[in-house]
């Protein structure tokens, strides 16, 4: 997993300047006309997806129409309809329209192996990814905060050392590793240690039905999301850790603390708020990050999930899978981010009135 | 001359005063200095015949012994000796896309942050779109493309990891051109690229070196990710042993020493960058200065 | 705690516990009335499941369409055929048909089917069935996917009563008997519409085999129940349940640790990683697979034209001789497959068919010889450079070489790092090229790119198709179509071996006459097959408690051809009580993971009351 080094480094809204809605700086633009923008950038985002889409999977050399046959040995003709059904005989330009228009209609094409819509080969692996990536994501950002918030407001203690350095540790563990380490020991279990975790999947024949059924998954849910949270909740936890010590050192925690407010009262009211809004921003900009850890993730634990679809599209290789793939997740990050931002907007009242 | 090389010389001493505070820092250099050394001494120490599947002589999979002091792999070669041959391609891996990188964004960075008007908006709109796209899945689509080898990992992770750091020279970017002499200067009649190239970079120089170092530790864990996942260097790698070690069943067999060995090498490197860029980071930039000791 | 914090971690709580149940609709599970629900969660005392692990997803549950081999298993257990091979001697045995005869002229045959066969809903499978089936993939190009070869050379089929099927061949046909495909029942599959985008995937679905699919969730299971009206009698075993794995380690954990019984193909680390434990026998037997080296000898297409660009020594026998002479196939096999193979001193049929296997002897062999292989080279007049490099005895060309072999194969990878290491000492640089599988067929089916590629062949019963794969008419037309060929071999000698064997109909001379192909290929060297590997499976002898291989004889569990293992599979009986599968022991936990959850959400929001005393500098 590629985690971007800007986590590590200086996360504050000083850095730039012209960040969306910095501490007091632009932020008085109405909501709707701020969301309207948002949302403008993000359509215009999804577009260039599309656009770079189909100019990098046109790169691969070889005829698309023999991929999509495989090894079925077809006569000349019949090879030529197939190109033709594909649209490969038009002009680049008309290609790309047709590629443009389907798109947007949701079709993206038939894959290779499964001779199958990839559309729906995506929407039946879209729920395992949500409920893995959403949980995940959920604790690594809650622990994240609340470890990075503790260990900054006593600086230099022993919980801030060891929160700092675990989370330097674990940043630097690749993701499968870790997953294949956690497998071996908790699942197949080594020595004393018993293997008390699945070893694969999300469930079991003949789950049980209702609510146990949770249970069941939460159950195989375990290790994959520990791994998952293991690698990404070390950034949030640092990301925080920063910004508040940035607070810390602003004029006006040492006024608040002048005027006599308790401690945890000028932590609570003025320093975390403060130094939330750069990480929550840096949160939603890195959901990316989260989706490229599921794939290692759920290949490691064969969870049915997107990143599995994905990994198998590149090891047939299945490039409509592949491209389809990549246009979903892709469109499905910027769109979290972009809610993630409006709603944030809307829900923290000091970003717009500041 | 002598006025800024004195300057120079100052600024250098008292940087390394400030590093020498950084503890954690130190340690880090410390292991980066050993890493670096023992990769480049490689071919000097050792035999790369040892490499040779056909002229191995250990057993298979057979545990630390004097002879293998990290044990053995599936063909009977010494883990030892290529955790050390492996280091090279890991590191030049890392450190030739981490360069890729800082050069993309160092560029991109410097030119949305000096131009005005549509220009900036066009770089800063490409940037957000890289910084916000799953960098892993854009380099595994890039490397099924254009096929395996080293050039062509280090191109994946090099074009999708830059934006973070764009982001970080424009805003640097922008405040070394709010202050007065840039004005001045401009006022003098020098030109774009004499501003961005004699007062913009220097100044932002010492960010670029921070990040650069933190980003050879994200690109040699994205290089184990990706050789894990199937788009591997071709040549013996820290990520491309642990592929092995997974591809030959060294976990459920027991050979412990195959898969730990160049797994906490990689932590270990990658830890010793990432300590490394972060004091870096604290001495150069003054804005942290003050804050977190 | 902060209040924002308290917030964002009563935020995270509820929408955790929000996510949850959302887990059930994504997943497709709908709510189960009450009783229903209790009654899934503990099976019958006295159910015999056998689970099986696989590191394959299903491609489709559609028989005319999956190509994968869980996809073919699994429809081998669901439906029946014409003929299946006997468990004994892998020789054609009625299945749905009870008894055939040919015409004199060898090009029709006369099928009966057997009148107690019964589709699982009930309704008697009839002539009309199979004629529907092999019409439908004669006609209809979307359902070619699958086994389209197999009935390309049917003139036509067709129901002349509900027990008599018909089929002409346009020429005659030796291996009719071991005819793929899978019959599916007309009066369900008629309705389909269009085949190609039919899923199959509703359970149960109709079937005539051993099984009835009871349950399929992508990329996770597949739950098969015995077919009680199968017309041998029911299974012996009441469920089999078919588990998906995307990690083969973890497979292999699960098989130690006892959520699954039974792995089928394993490979040599992960079977060797088996041995010593006392519940798990290691079944080792010998495959029906041959890996061997596809040389460049100057490709051509169909109508005799140069195309790629193969290394010019390699058209020189000599050379092919040499290097054959540099392969040490022992070392191969006992390295790259942990001596879980068959060095290869035959050709492209592995020596589990006996009655087809050729192994070379006397003067024809060749073994591991450096100092030969350079002899050759060196009388050929191929000279060793100063970097000991060869040259082409002109001296043009350096002798070195290309290896393609596959993306994220190791095995592949490895017997590269092997022939590397050879070559070099034969002063052959050989250089690894890596190709996705598309691309790789491309290079090394159609346009020749390529000097030495890895191949493969998983043989059937009976080798006609293997042995077509080396003649003239399978190379590619000159625009890269067609073709199937594995080598772009093109030999009078064999081409005329091939025609005999094909209209042989007596046995024994059949595969004289296939042995003598095999030798051409040896010593012609086109293809140097390097190792048969060995079929690795393993299974826990604490849970099934008997199975029968096929052929019976140190067969194969899964993946072979026919029914047999699984359909006389036998197994523990659950006790009363178990909920099976350890899942009760997986539900407690499931439930201490949730009281942690809750817990520590909890924990966090006390904490933030309590830190105002505590956390005071």
């Amino acid at each position: 997993m590629t985690v971007p080094p800007d986590t590590l480094l200086d996360p504050g809204p000083a850095a730039d300047p012209a960040a969306g809605p910095g501490k007091g700086r632009g932020a008085r633009r109405p909501v709707l006309r701020y969301a309207l923008a948002k949302i403008g950038g993000a359509a215009l985002s999804i577009g260039m997806v599309i656009v770079a889409t189909f100019f990098l999977f046109r790169l691969i050399p070889g005829d698309p129409a023999i991929a999509y046959t495989r090894d079925v040995p077809l006569s000349p003709e019949q090879l030529d309809l197939l190109r033709r059904q594909m649209g490969l005989d038009k002009p680049l330009t008309q290609q790309f329209l047709d590629f443009v228009t389907r798109t947007l209609r949701l079709d993206l094409g038939t894959s290779y192996e499964y001779k199958r819509p990839v559309t729906e080969l995506i929407a039946d692996r879209v729920g395992p990814t949500l409920v893995l990536v959403g949980t995940g994501l959920v604790i690594a950002v809650s622990l994240g905060l609340w470890q990075g918030t503790r260990a900054a407001w006593n600086h230099g203690s022993r919980f801030d050392r060891f929160s700092t350095g675990l989370s330097l540790v674990l940043w630097s563990v690749p993701t499968f590793w870790l997953g294949l380490l956690l497998l071996m020991v908790f699942a197949a279990g080594v020595g004393p240690i018993p293997g008390i975790f699945p070893t694969r999947g999300m469930e079991d024949v003949d789950a049980p039905g209702g609510p146990m059924y949770l249970l069941h998954v939460a159950h195989h849910l375990v290790l994959p999301c520990l791994t998952l949270v293991a690698v990404v909740y070390a950034q949030y936890l640092l990301v925080m850790r920063s910004s508040l010590l940035d607070e810390i050192g602003q004029d006006y925690v040492t006024t608040a603390r002048a005027k006599g407010l308790r401690d945890d009262e000028v932590r609570r009211r003025h320093a975390v708020p403060n130094a939330l809004l750069p990480t929550v921003t840096l949160v939603f900009i890195h959901i990316g990050f989260v989706v490229g850890g599921a794939v290692s993730v759920e290949t490691v634990y064969s969870w049915p999930g997107l990143g599995l679809l994905f990994y198998e599209a590149i090891k047939g290789p299945d490039f409509a899978v592949m491209q389809g793939t990549f246009m979903v997740v892709c469109t499905a990050v910027i769109v979290m981010n972009t809610l993630a931002d409006v709603a944030y907007h809307v829900l923290d009242p000091r970003v717009r009135s500041a | 001359m002598s006025v800024t090389r004195t300057r120079r010389r100052a600024a250098f001493s008292r940087f390394r005063r400030e590093y020498r505070r950084q503890r954690a820092g130190l340690y880090g250099a410390a292991i980066l200095v050993a890493a670096v050394v023992l990769a480049l001494l490689t071919p000097l120490i050792t035999d790369p015949a040892g490499m040779d599947v056909t002229k191995a002589t250990g057993a298979k999979m057979s545990p630390p012994s004097l002879d293998f002091p990290m044990g053995t792999d599936e063909s009977g070669r010494s883990v030892l000796l290529m955790v050390l041959w492996g280091s090279r391609v890991s590191l030049l891996i890392g450190f030739m896309s981490a360069l890729l990188s800082m050069t993309i964004g160092t560029v991109m960075g410097i030119a949305a942050g000096h131009f005005r008007g549509w220009a900036s908006a066009v770089l800063m709109r490409i940037t957000d779109w890289f910084l916000v796209l799953p960098s892993l899945v854009l380099a595994l689509v890039l490397a099924a493309i254009l096929g395996g080898g080293t050039s062509t990992i280090i191109l994946a992770i090099g074009v999708t990891s830059w934006a973070s750091t764009a982001r970080l020279i424009r805003a640097q970017t922008l405040s070394v051109e709010a202050r007065p002499y840039i004005e001045r200067s401009r006022a003098l009649g020098a030109g774009h690229w004499h501003i961005m190239t004699r007062h913009v970079l220097p100044n932002v120089a010492p960010l670029v070196l921070a990040n650069t170092t933190l980003q050879v530790a994200s690109a040699i864990v994205a290089e184990s990710t990706l050789a894990f996942l199937g788009a591997d260097s071709g040549s013996v790698s820290w990520g491309g042993m642990l592929r092995g070690s997974y591809d030959w069943g060294a976990a459920t067999s027991g050979a412990w020493w195959y898969v730990l060995a160049p797994g906490l090498c990689i932590v270990a490197v990658v830890m010793a960058f990432t300590l490394c860029g972060r004091a870096l980071e604290a001495v150069l930039n003054p804005r942290l200065r003050g804050a977190s000791r | 705690m902060t209040r924002m914090g308290a917030r964002l971690a009563a935020l995270g709580l509820t929408l955790l516990l929000a996510i949850l149940p959302a887990t059930q609709a994504l997943a497709g599970k709908a709510p189960e009335p009450g009783t229903q629900a209790l009654a899934r969660q503990a099976p019958e005392p006295g159910k015999k499941t056998v689970r099986l692990g696989v590191t394959q997803a299903v491609d489709s549950m559609n028989p005319f369409l999956a190509v994968r081999i869980i996809s073919s298993s699994i429809h081998r257990w669901m439906y029946g055929f014409l003929t299946v091979p006997d468990p004994k001697t892998l020789q054609p045995s009625p299945d749905l048909a009870e008894s055939w005869e040919t015409s004199d002229d060898k090009l029709t045959w006369t099928f009966k089917i057997r009148a107690n066969a019964k589709w699982s809903d009930g309704k008697p499978v009839t002539a009309q069935d199979a004629a529907w089936t092999f019409n439908t993939v004669m006609t209809v190009d979307a359902a070619k996917q699958a086994n389209g070869p197999a009935v390309e050379n049917f003139e036509s089929v067709t129901a002349t009563d509900d027990r008599t099927l018909v089929i002409k061949t346009r020429k005659p046909q030796a291996s009719m008997l071991e005819n793929p495909i899978p019959i599916v029942p007309k009066h369900v599959w008629e309705a389909v519409g269009d085949i190609g985008k039919f899923e199959n995937d509703t359970s149960p679905a109709v079937g005539a085999g051993p099984f009835i699919v009871a349950e399929y969730k992508k990329d996770t299971y597949v739950k098969l129940k015995a077919n009680p009206g199968y017309w041998r009698g029911a299974p012996k075993i009441d469920e089999l349940h078919v588990l998906f794995y995307e990690n083969p380690e973890a497979a292999n954990a699960g098989l130690k640790k006892g959520e699954i019984d039974l792995i089928g193909r394993l490979a040599a680390p992960q079977f060797e990683a088996l041995a010593g434990d006392p519940n798990i026998v290691q079944w080792n037997t010998q495959g029906r697979r041959a890996v061997y080296l596809q040389l460049n000898h100057g490709a051509q297409t169909i109508d005799n034209k140069p195309v790629g660009d193969g290394h010019p020594a390699l058209k020189d026998p000599k050379v092919r001789q040499a290097i054959h002479y540099a392969i040490d196939k022992k070392a191969l096999a006992d390295q790259v497959q942990s001596g879980l193979a068959v060095p290869a001193d035959g050709s492209i049929v592995p020596p589990m068919y006996q009655e087809f296997f050729w192994k070379a002897e006397g003067d024809d062999l060749v073994t591991h010889d450096i100092a030969k292989a350079n002899e050759i080279l060196d009388e050929a007049g191929y000279k060793k450079g100063a970097d000991g490099v060869r040259t082409t005895p002109d001296g043009k060309r350096k002798l070195e070489m290309r290896f393609s072999i596959h993306t994220d194969t190791p095995v592949e990878d490895k017997i590269a790092q092997f022939l590397t290491g050879w070559f070099k000492e034969i002063g052959i640089p050989l250089s690894t090229r890596k190709l996705d599988a598309n691309k790789f067929t491309e290079e090394t089916g159609f346009t020749g790119l390529f000097d030495i590629a890895i191949s493969g062949w998983s043989v059937n019963p009976d080798p006609e198709e293997v042995l077509a794969t080396h003649l003239c008419s399978r190379r590619p037309t000159a625009s890269g179509e067609g073709g199937g060929t594995e080598s772009f071999y093109c030999d009078p000698e064999y081409e005329k071996l091939y025609q005999e064997q094909l209209s042989e109909l007596d046995r024994p001379k059949r595969a004289e006459i296939i042995k003598l192909m095999q030798k051409r290929l040896y010593t012609d060297a086109p293809v140097i097959a390097v190792y048969y590997p060995n079929n690795l499976e393993g299974y826990r002898k604490d849970r099934i408690t008997s199975i029968t291989p096929i052929p019976e004889d140190k067969g194969i569990l899964y993946g072979g051809s026919g029914y047999w293992p699984f359909y006389s599979l036998d197994a523990v009986a659950a006790p009363a009580g178990s909920t099976g599968g350890g899942s009760g022991t997986g539900l407690a936990v499931g439930v201490a993971v949730a009281v942690v959850l809750v817990g520590a959400g909890g924990f966090l929001l006390v904490r933030r009351r309590r830190s105002v005393a505590d956390e005071r500098e």
